[in-house]
């Protein structure tokens, strides 16, 4: 017999450990490389449709510095097709001068044409040669703002051919449509990330338990001559053999979950953005490699740190994990960016996952000794005993409770709060879209003869478009602008999060204006503070008298008096939000038809439009769901498979109990409590996790992330049913048990000393 | 005329390998009344361990009938196990101590807590318990968890255990099999000297002829089946 199949004969007594194994490197794969996998294709998907939306592309430096002429000329000697895009801010009329270089547009072959259309104007704004463009900025500063250099690269520049340290990125002047898929995308990178760490720990529990279970034989082989790093390295090859043969099918099958659950954010993408992209990715070796690393790591890394170290990190555990607690904490309330957030976040998890087994096991352990009962006693400390044994799988449990409690709360959460924003913001019954090239002028003074629409009715115009805000002493910043006349009742509803009397009459009088909580985090401003408004080079000083919640989107927003804007100001998007009263939604129609002279009008009613949003975060989070919900199945089965192997190595024991005139009824019914109450526990110990990672989710990561808040809710109810599951898991591992107790048991090999006698 | 204990009438077990089955006794009969000790002998596989199993209904007999501590379990009747379950699970409990190679003892509880848990089931008093500890010899170990103290000591302690329980027979699998020569003697003699004060009835299995003396009566189950007479 060869070394190789000496150490291997233990999966030929246990194969079902071997089968565990290689399950949970497979389930663990694709999972991860699915949520990967779903992840990448998403980016690549926002990227296109941006670029779609944008219509062209540019490139800019990845280490975020403005791009320069110098810049320019290398991207031009490596042979690619860009062309310098000068942004000239300027005052009064004229609003923004672009210079462009036709000389180098003569590259972009029928793609240049977008850059010269009739009248010398881009998307509104005057076009000019790029020297001319430049003298202005240099001649008439105009504005404080600064002229902006682009590079806009032809369509057949590909991401690969740029030279290191410049990446593609969507150009466009309007606002950037691809923030809610952003925020999106962080979102599933952090889950990608705990799945990895939770399938980390549930394969490091799977497979140290085989190791302390081949000790034995290890010690045999030692006897016998064979030196123990010859045996260390068997072990790693053997590793990596189950490790390849798993990954590989692994990452098909995250590939083919992938394609399930993308079919639905496939759906939210087209209903965000109105183009039917879905992009695939084809990466194997990456993913492969990470996951092989993975799989390595988390069930060598005892062969990597010295025992001894071990030994001292498991005696000042307690202390270790409170401390690591507290730092954890307190990083999580003062951490000034997101990664300082998320490194709290892990620091927590690390502290929570020493703490866990060693709690319960401590309370189980004083709890025996304080019952008088000694079968009650005995219970409590076998309950002890599999905290300690079963401790990495517990703790994967107790991170998969926490997580699917946490997302679960955010998303429920994030629903109510969207639909009742969204049922304030939609007050009006109807909207309707200016038509291209129409007055809305004409239809304002049309709505406001109506008297009629005084009954019961109530309308507002909608300019939206673009400025940019400044407090004393700072840089202007680019910002949406949201402008309303007249200011009516339709807004009487709007939730305010903060406001000084009358927000709406100081609005209506031109007297302040409201920002969204975005822009108020941003700029550190509230009610009261004057905000610098830079509205198409005119100049406004004006309170803020109000901040609203303005979910979804990152971006900052300035909600004005459109008496405000001056006439040249170009609005990106116009319409009406009309509750039409007395007036009768045809007679409506036909009116702004006849005004506007045109045959058909766009009208979206509030239903629709409420339906197509709320149907767009259904499939958003329908995705978010699903991934927490097969993480927790994957603990679920991990905890199944080594509480099997925990009470095989156990079974002699409750075969004593039956022994001892226990029937076999009694004796499963003491199983039953054990486990049950060994997954009660670690829900429990879950549920604080959860509550906290909630807050750290609603109060600092979105806030940081994305510029808003939710209001924190909990979900008492969910709570219950996550402890209902956790006792169906106890229940689940108490009904195999039982099974196994009918099997004749096997007296432990050597009793009290090795696997199955521990205390 | 003491009582009789164990009578069993033509018990018969065999076991299934692949599409054979293997006789590990046939026609098996034997009598214990209290106060007797029986040996059972025989080489490694010969069915000591298994009748031991049949006599406190862990293990089934193909056939037979076997009366025990005023139950009668007739195997060539049908009989729903639930209902033999139950009668088995209670003599076990109260009147049945049984004693394996090792491992008798819960790891996770202390000698002293082993021994009440044992007592506990059998609803006897608990204050006994440190007593049964101190007259095998190892009371100041009470405290102590079975990883703790010896193999000899463990055995002792699962003695403790059993008479804690005041039984009316004692089921004994090879119950020094794992200790060296001197603590197996020193077990033994505890063992023997107890039974003969308490007047329980004693069945051992061994594969030692000199602790197979110390039995009032020897069935060698050597060869297997048929069994031998006890003498």
């Amino acid at each position: 017999m060869t070394l190789f199949a000496a150490l291997f004969s233990h999966y030929r007594r246990h194969p079902l450990q071997l089968v565990a194994l290689a399950l949970m490197i497979l389930v663990a794969t694709t999972l991860w490389s699915g949520v990967r996998q779903l992840t990448e294709q998403a980016r690549t998907s926002l990227t296109q449709s941006e670029q779609v939306i944008a219509g062209r592309q540019q490139v800019v430096r990845e280490d975020g510095v403005a791009v320069t002429v110098g810049d320019f000329a290398t991207l031009r000697r490596a042979g690619l097709c860009v062309m310098p895009w000068l942004e000239v801010p300027r005052d009064g009329d004229v609003g923004l001068v672009i210079g462009v270089d036709p000389l180098s547009a003569a590259c972009f072959g029928d793609e240049g044409n977008v850059f010269g259309d009739a009248g010398y104007r881009i998307e509104g704004e005057p076009f000019v040669d790029i020297s001319e463009a430049a003298r202005l900025a240099r001649e008439f500063p105009g504005t404080e703002r600064a002229p902006t250099l682009v590079l806009i690269a032809a369509g057949a520049v590909k991401a690969e051919t740029l030279p290191a340290g410049y990446r593609l990125s969507a150009f466009s002047k309007g606002p950037d449509t691809g923030e809610l898929g952003e925020s999106f995308l962080l979102n599933l990178d952090a889950l990608g990330v705990l799945v990895l760490l939770i399938t980390a720990l549930l394969l490091r529990s799977v497979y140290r338990l085989g190791i302390v279970q081949r000790r034995d034989s290890f010690a045999l082989l030692h006897r016998f001559g064979v030196p123990p790093a010859q045996i260390d390295r068997w072990l790693v090859l053997e590793l990596l053999v189950l490790a390849v043969l798993c990954v590989v099918p692994g990452l098909w099958l995250g590939s083919w979950l992938a394609g399930l659950l993308g079919q639905g954010f496939g759906r939210s993408l087209q209903g965000l953005f109105d183009a039917p992209l879905y992009a695939t990715s084809g990466q194997w070796l990456a993913p492969a490699l990470t996951m092989m690393a993975v799989v390595l790591a988390a069930c060598l890394a005892d062969f990597l740190v010295p025992r001894t170290r071990l030994v001292v990190a498991r005696r000042g555990q307690g202390k270790l994990a409170g401390g690591l607690l507290l730092a954890g904490l307190a990083l999580a309330l003062l951490g000034p960016s997101l990664i300082w957030v998320f490194a709290a976040v892990a620091i927590v998890f690390a502290g929570a996952g020493l703490l866990t087994p060693a709690l319960i096991s401590r309370v189980a352990d004083r709890a025996g000794v304080a019952s008088p009962d000694p079968l009650r006693r005995w219970r409590y400390r076998e309950l002890a005993v599999m905290a300690r044994q079963l401790a990495l799988p517990v703790v994967a449990l107790q991170f998969t409770l926490a997580m699917v409690l946490a997302i679960q709360a955010l998303v429920t959460t994030f629903e109510d709060t969207f639909d009742r924003w969204l049922g304030q913001r939609l007050e009006a019954e109807l909207y309707v879209p200016v038509p291209e090239g129409r007055s809305a002028d004409a239809a304002a003074r049309w709505l406001t003869s109506q008297p009629e629409l005084q009954t019961g009715g109530a309308w507002h115009r909608v300019v939206r478009g673009r400025g940019s805000v400044s407090m004393s002493g700072t840089a202007p910043a680019p910002v949406d602008l949201f402008a309303l006349s007249p200011v009516s009742s339709l807004v009487d509803g709007w939730d305010l999060l903060a406001s000084a009397d009358d927000p709406w009459g100081i609005l209506a009088r031109e007297e302040g204006v409201l920002v969204n909580e975005q822009l108020a985090r941003r700029l550190g401003v509230g009610v009261g503070d004057r905000l610098e408004l830079d509205v198409a080079g005119a100049w406004l000083d004006l309170p803020i008298a109000g901040v609203y919640a303005d979910y979804g989107r990152p971006a900052g927003e300035v909600l004005i008096s459109a008496g405000l804007l001056p006439a040249h100001f170009q609005a990106a998007f116009e319409s009406f939000s009309i509750t039409p009263g007395a007036l009768s939604r045809a007679e409506l129609i036909s009116g702004l038809e006849a005004v506007w002279q045109v045959s058909e009008l766009a009208v979206r009613d509030n239903e629709e439009i409420r339906s197509l949003a709320t149907g767009v975060f259904d499939q958003t989070f329908l995705l978010t769901r699903a991934i927490t919900v097969l993480t927790l199945a994957l603990a679920a089965l991990a905890l199944l498979i080594m509480g099997w192997v925990f009470f095989t190595g156990r079974a002699w024991y409750f075969r004593l109990l039956a022994a001892w005139g226990l029937s076999r009824r009694e004796v499963a019914a003491q199983l039953t409590r054990l486990s049950v109450g060994l997954t009660a526990s670690v829900a429990l110990l879950a549920l604080p996790l959860g509550i906290w990672l909630t807050w750290v989710l609603v109060h600092r990561i979105n806030p940081l992330a994305f510029g808003w808040s939710l209001p924190m809710a909990v979900y008492p109810g969910f709570w219950v049913e996550l402890i209902g599951l956790s006792l169906l898991i106890g229940l689940g591992i108490a009904l195999l048990m039982g099974r196994q107790l009918r099997a004749a048991t096997v007296l432990p090999v050597s009793a009290n000393s090795l696997a199955g006698g521990e205390r | 005329m003491s009582q009789v204990v164990l009578e069993a009438r033509e018990l018969s077990k065999t076991f299934a390998s692949g599409a054979e089955r293997i006789a590990v006794f046939s026609g098996l009969s034997v009598e214990l009344a209290e106060g007797q000790s029986l040996a059972l002998v025989g080489r490694s596989g010969s069915g000591k361990s298994t009748l031991l199993n049949v006599f406190c209904g862990l293990e089934r007999p193909d056939t037979g009938v076997l009366a025990l501590l005023g139950e009668r379990f007739d195997y060539r009747e049908p009989e729903t196990a639930g209902q033999a379950e139950k009668r088995w699970a209670r003599l076990r409990r109260r009147r049945i101590g049984v004693v394996f190679q090792e491992a008798n003892l819960m790891p996770a509880l202390s000698l002293l807590d082993n021994v009440r848990l044992r007592a506990r089931l059998a609803q006897q008093p608990l204050d006994q318990c440190q007593a049964w500890l101190e007259r095998l010899g190892i009371g100041e170990l009470a405290e102590r968890y079975p990883d703790q103290v010896s193999g000899g000591q463990r055995q002792r302690a699962a003695l403790a255990m059993v008479f804690a329980m005041n039984p009316d027979l004692i089921l004994a699998d090879e119950p020094t099999g794992s200790l060296d020569r001197r603590t197996a003697e020193e077990v033994t003699a505890e063992l023997f000297r107890l039974q003969a004060q308490t007047g329980v009835a004693l069945i051992l299995a061994t594969h030692d002829p000199e602790l197979a003396e110390q039995c009032g009566m020897t069935l060698d189950l050597a060869h297997g089946a048929p069994a031998g007479q006890a003498r």
